[in-house]
């Protein structure tokens, strides 16, 4: 690694070039970081795990544990798996008994929705990302930028002939409708994605496959596309990302039956006749982060892999 | 099947059923009717949902069913808004702030009742039980006209939370006594009887540092006396100015005066001015939050809920929380009593308020079915049982023969206040010009709020603006 | 679309005359789909005449595939699916609002007019209606340079902490990409409660330390910081994730062959680093510039645009949702727009003439 490097010399801990390996010292300093890097998270999902009337104690409660009395007593609190439950399931009027939520079925809308449409996104991006790199069209940059422009502007400018265009179609409230503009609007940033990737192989493997009699299919599938599987999985996850927590689209364009997490989600924002109920809205949230974060996790091993063959730069 | 045979198959089956309507005049097919409803996700609806499936049996004997869409608060208008002005025709009953009526009647969204309230009696009957505030603030378009377009869904007005352990306390009424020469009001009847002086004193009397002593104990926080809103987004300052300025012999710009009225010299006389420097004034005695313009309703709601404030004025709508134990701190504590009121120059109380709650309106591409059972569907639901029940359950009512009724006042310790309130409730804009009126409004008192400009040049400023976009839109000549 | 009959073509043949019934005849298509679309929405109803339209439009899209097929377009080829699901989803209901701006039109009226450029002249210079756009672009511009600065920055730094193999590098990692994971609302929310001045745990511990009454959002500085600080924290880590994907593919050979030639740390980033990580630097810098220019719901969650932080994102919802002004709206947009191209044009010729030099 580049930047470090001074630091890391002067203060005596490893001697690093390149992608290196370092050491527990190193590992210590990360963490210590990493760790107030995700603190706010952590608290988002320990109020996942308080008991309800604690969610505004002052002094905030901090932890389930004390951990052996490290942490004073007056910031601990006894974890509950009730606000779980309650996102599923819970009384929505006085004296009433427990009623579905719905949210089983918003989760999995999420999945399908999300999943649908960042594949759809990746298929088509990525093969036009490879015709933009390999096989420029005349005025290649301007359609590169006008297809950055769809993204300049906000969701509100175009919601009402959406809206229009899709009740026109009959797609408003289907999955179909929601995936393929999903997809549109992950389009751009997979194909600027993957183009900087593609631009970055160098074409010799490419050009000696295809003296060698490939074909142009096999060259894409077998030579250019192994080389940019960390691209693919850094697309992957970004465009998981942005369309599993959109917001605007799946609000005015999703029925009862399609309406995914982030619109639900304001059931807690606003819940039951009052503000924010800080224990559910946190117990959501946690539940819906696991999927991506999961996702997140098993897909970064192909995104720190590296692109470590073949890469000769142009 | 071919499209000309469907077309023949459908041509025979409607001579069938048109001799055997010939032949058997009472024959009436029931048919299955769906009525799609837009409504805000919170219990008063979730309440009118479980009813219907529950109870709900109609007459006619078709098969009706309600189809609710519950859509989270903070989205609703923006989820309803888009829904109507896309003209994707989705909904056939819509829940409605009192003031989206203009923009949404103009729009032609919003079907006219008269007709169907001419033409069935009873239902005129049902719905003229309504209380008149009520009535014209949900109903009517124009403003007080005899336009009649929603129904109440739940109808709300303003009230003063109160925790009686902190008010009620001795060492708290002696010292309050010995300070103000007056009793600190603890009961419901004495909460009534509240002005905004009174109120104010309350907010200086508490001011309790984290330690000091509070109702004998030392305080685990920082305690305050009083909160309402002040915040920025939506009405949540508006609604609890405009009872100041009415109290206090201002006015807002009034729609019933249409092209007479003014704003200019209305909306920022010498007695709003007034009125609205009272209730900044006030400001000071609340909770931090409300120094930084994000003192909404529910803000002020939760601070009161977690125990950080003796008052809180706010909307009965929010009062179910506070008496859940799971989500208050003060579910044992609570007295309700009205909104207080500013001491005329007689001696006598001068009360206004800002009326709050929601109607909920029919569509005008509800076909002559659905509008049939609808119009059922909404007799029913205000009829006086039904009412009753929703009461009970934790809702409100605006029809006189319930809300009158002994028994209306033991559902819910606000209750009390409830009948008295009515009274004097106003409403403002329901012209299609609302959301611009608002928000620049908003914006006004928010930079009066947060102590960047002072009561005059904010009234000023909403004045000059008012005059000349309801000029430009024809309502001021 | 099957790549693999695609290599085993014909060689080129010579282009159809406008006339021959031909499937690679696309001037025919686009004649005759143009006369059926205008025929059909002349005289069925829309419903139908949707259809046909969609139709006719395949058809023409049909004849421009199997013409570039058979003539070797292949990047035209590529590019069509993504470009028709773009076209459909996204530029057509663009330019339809670019078409509302030239007229006057509330989406909650029936009535339509065309009034030319006035929309635009009213939102730039209009007494009542310019200042409020004004203010919104110039707090625009303020959070896109801070935000974007600190998510470089940060990003930057956090990605320089993970491109060493470390033990437990995956498991750290991951805790940092987690921010950008979580829903806008969610973490929105969740800051409003973190800055609180009664409940929040930043002002329990400044008040611990000062004895005072501490509030963040009562002053425009600090509301600007509490976005800032949200917004960057939570999308520091897509830069960061980017920087990484380059970092890790800088050939290690290439470090090696430099600790050999003694090269200084400051040259070996600048000619072995960053070139590698160069593209990618720009592209974070590029989404997160037209990212921020939309900032809208932070600010909506934080301050509803108190203490003057009315970005113009925001500005635009109150414009185009809540008034129902949807061609005012709509002028305003496509001001935006013009400042976005204007400014990532900027960026990308700065980019390329760099790209040149080195």
């Amino acid at each position: 690694m580049a930047y470090g490097i001074s630091i890391w010399e002067r203060l005596g801990i490893r001697k690093s070039s390149g992608v290196s390996e370092a050491g527990w010292g190193h590992t210590a300093f990360v963490a210590l970081i990493s760790f107030i890097y995700f603190l706010p998270v952590l608290f988002i999902i320990f109020t996942a795990i308080k008991p309800q009337g604690l969610a505004l104690s002052v002094p905030p409660t901090l932890s389930p544990t004390s951990l052996l009395g490290l942490i004073p007593e007056q910031f601990v609190f006894t974890p509950t798996l009730e606000n779980f439950g309650s996102v599923f399931s819970r009384v929505m009027t006085a004296g009433s008994q427990p009623e579905a939520t719905g949210f089983d079925r918003f989760f999995l809308n999420s999945i399908v929705i999300a999943t649908a449409s960042v594949v759809l996104a990746l298929i088509f991006g990525t093969l036009a990302a490879y015709g933009f790199s390999r096989y420029p069209l005349k005025g290649n940059d301007t359609y590169l930028f006008i297809i950055l422009t769809t993204r300049m502007l906000p969701a509100i400018v175009v919601v009402i002939p959406v809206i229009l265009m899709f009740r026109t179609v009959g797609l408003s409230g289907s999955y179909l409708g929601i995936i393929l503009l999903y997809t549109a609007f992950n389009l751009a940033f997979t194909i600027w994605m993957m183009k900087s990737f593609f631009d970055e192989l160098s074409t010799d493997v490419e050009d000696a496959a295809r003296i060698d009699g490939s074909s142009e299919v096999k060259v894409f599938f077998k030579i250019c596309l192994p080389q940019v599987v960390a691209g693919l999985a850094a697309t992957f996850v970004f465009g998981l990302i942005l369309t599993w927590n959109e917001f605007l689209f799946a609000l005015l364009l999703t029925g009862p039956d399609t309406r995914t997490v982030p619109v639900a989600m304001n059931q807690a924002v606003s819940s039951g006749g009052r503000g924010t109920d800080w224990t559910l809205l946190a117990a959501i949230e946690t539940l819906f982060l696991i999927p991506v974060f999961l996702v997140t996790f098993f897909l970064q091993e192909h995104l720190l892999r590296g692109v470590t063959f073949g890469t000769v730069k142009k | 099947m071919s499209m000309s045979r469907k077309i023949k198959g459908a041509v025979t089956a409607a001579g069938v059923v048109a001799s055997l309507v010939a032949v058997n005049p009472t024959f009436v097919r029931a048919e299955e009717v769906t009525l799609t409803m837009a409504v805000p996700d919170w219990p008063p609806t979730r309440i009118m949902k479980k009813f219907f499936d529950e109870q709900y049996k109609p007459k006619s004997g078709n098969t009706v069913k309600l189809d609710v869409d519950f859509i989270p608060w903070p989205d609703f208008y923006t989820r309803v808004n888009a829904s109507l002005t896309s003209g994707e025709q989705k909904y056939n009953f819509i829940v409605s702030d009192s003031q989206w009526l203009g923009a949404f009647v103009e729009g032609g969204y919003f079907r006219q009742i008269n007709d169907l309230l001419d033409a069935d009696p009873d239902f005129m009957k049902t719905f003229m039980e309504i209380h008149p505030n009520p009535l014209n603030a949900y109903a009517t378009y124009p403003h007080k006209s005899t336009n009649y377009y929603g129904f109440p869904q739940f109808p709300d007005v303003l009230v003063n939370f109160a925790r009686k352990d902190v008010l009620c306390h001795e060492a708290e009424q002696a010292s309050y006594m010995a300070k103000y020469n007056k009793k600190l009001p603890c009961t419901g009847e004495e909460l009534d009887a509240m002005t905004w002086d009174d109120f104010n004193n309350v907010g200086e009397f508490f001011r309790r540092k984290k330690g000091e002593m509070l109702a004998g104990k030392p305080a685990d926080d920082d305690f305050y006396g009083i909160a309402f809103q002040a915040g920025k987004s939506y009405d949540f300052s508006s609604m609890q100015i405009n009872g100041f300025i009415w109290q206090m012999g201002g006015d807002v710009w009034d729609e019933t005066k249409v092209p007479n009225g003014q704003a200019e010299g209305v909306v920022n006389s010498p007695e709003a001015v007034k009125a609205l420097e009272k209730y900044l004034n006030l400001i000071d005695y609340m909770p931090p939050v409300a120094k930084t313009g994000t003192m909404d309703i529910f803000k002020s709601d939760e601070l009161f809920r977690e125990g950080k404030v003796a008052m809180n004025i706010d909307w009965i709508g929010l009062g179910e929380a506070s008496l859940d134990p799971k989500s208050s701190k003060v579910s044992d504590k609570l007295v309700v009593g009205m909104m207080p009121g500013t001491m005329g120059a007689d001696g006598k109380m001068v009360r206004w308020s800002n009326i709050g709650g929601q109607p909920f309106v029919l569509t005008t591409w509800t076909t002559p079915q659905q509008t049939a059972e609808a119009v059922e569907f909404v007799k029913w639901w205000l009829s006086a049982d039904i009412q009753n029940q929703f009461a009970a359950g934790g809702g409100q009512s605006a029809i006189k023969s319930v809300y009158s009724d002994p028994k209306y006042v033991t559902y819910r310790p606000w209750n009390r206040a409830w009948a008295a309130s009515l009274d004097w409730q106003k409403d403002v804009w329901h012209v299609p010009q609302f959301f611009e009126l608002l928000t620049q409004q908003q914006d006004q008192f928010d930079l009066a709020i947060t102590g960047k400009q002072d009561a005059k040049t904010t009234l000023d400023n909403i004045a000059k603006f008012q005059q000349s976009l309801l000029t430009e839109a024809g309502l001021i000549q | 679309m099957t790549m693999h009959a695609m290599s085993a073509i014909e060689p080129t043949s010579p282009p159809p005359g406008v006339l021959a019934i031909r499937a690679d005849n696309w001037r025919l298509a686009i004649v005759a789909g143009l006369a059926l679309s205008i025929f059909a929405a002349l005289t069925l109803p829309a419903s139908v005449s949707f259809w046909v339209v969609g139709v006719a439009a395949a058809m023409i899209a049909a004849a421009f595939v199997v013409n570039a097929y058979r003539r070797r377009y292949y990047g035209g080829l590529l590019v069509a699916p993504a470009i028709a699901v773009l076209f459909v989803m996204n530029i057509f209901p663009l330019l339809w609002s670019l078409g509302l701006s030239f007229f006057a039109y509330q989406s909650n009226q029936q009535s339509i007019r065309f009034v030319g450029l006035n929309n635009y002249i009213k939102v730039l210079t209009n007494e009542i209606a310019a200042p409020g756009n004004w203010s919104a672009l110039v707090n625009t511009a303020l959070f896109v340079v801070l935000t974007v600065s600190a998510q470089m920055m940060v990003g930057f730094l956090l990605a320089m902490l993970f491109a060493k193999q470390f033990p437990l590098r995956k498991y750290l990692l991951i805790l940092v990409l987690t921010p950008m994971m979580l829903s806008v609302v969610a973490s929105g929310v969740f800051f409003t409660y973190y800055y609180d001045p009664t409940f929040g745990i930043l002002s329990y511990v400044m008040n611990a330390i000062t004895g005072g009454q501490f509030i963040l959002m009562d002053s425009k500085a600090g509301a600007v910081a509490g976005i800032v600080f949200a917004d960057a924290w939570m999308w520091s880590p897509f830069v960061m994730l980017l920087v990484l994907a380059g970092l890790v593919s800088v050939p290690k050979y290439l470090y090696e062959a430099a600790a050999i030639d003694r090269v200084s740390a400051w040259r070996r980033f600048w000619s072995i680093t960053f070139p590698y990580i160069r593209g990618l630097l720009m592209l974070a810098l590029l989404f997160r510039t037209i990212e921020a220019f939309k900032l809208a719901d932070l600010v909506i969650l934080l301050t509803k645009g108190g203490n003057d932080t009315m970005t113009i994102s925001y500005h635009l919802i109150r414009i185009a949702n809540e008034q129902n002004k949807t061609s005012e709206g709509a002028a305003i947009s496509y001001v935006m727009l013009f400042m976005v191209i204007v400014l990532t044009n900027l960026y990308l010729y700065l980019a390329n003439r760099r790209n040149q030099e080195s």
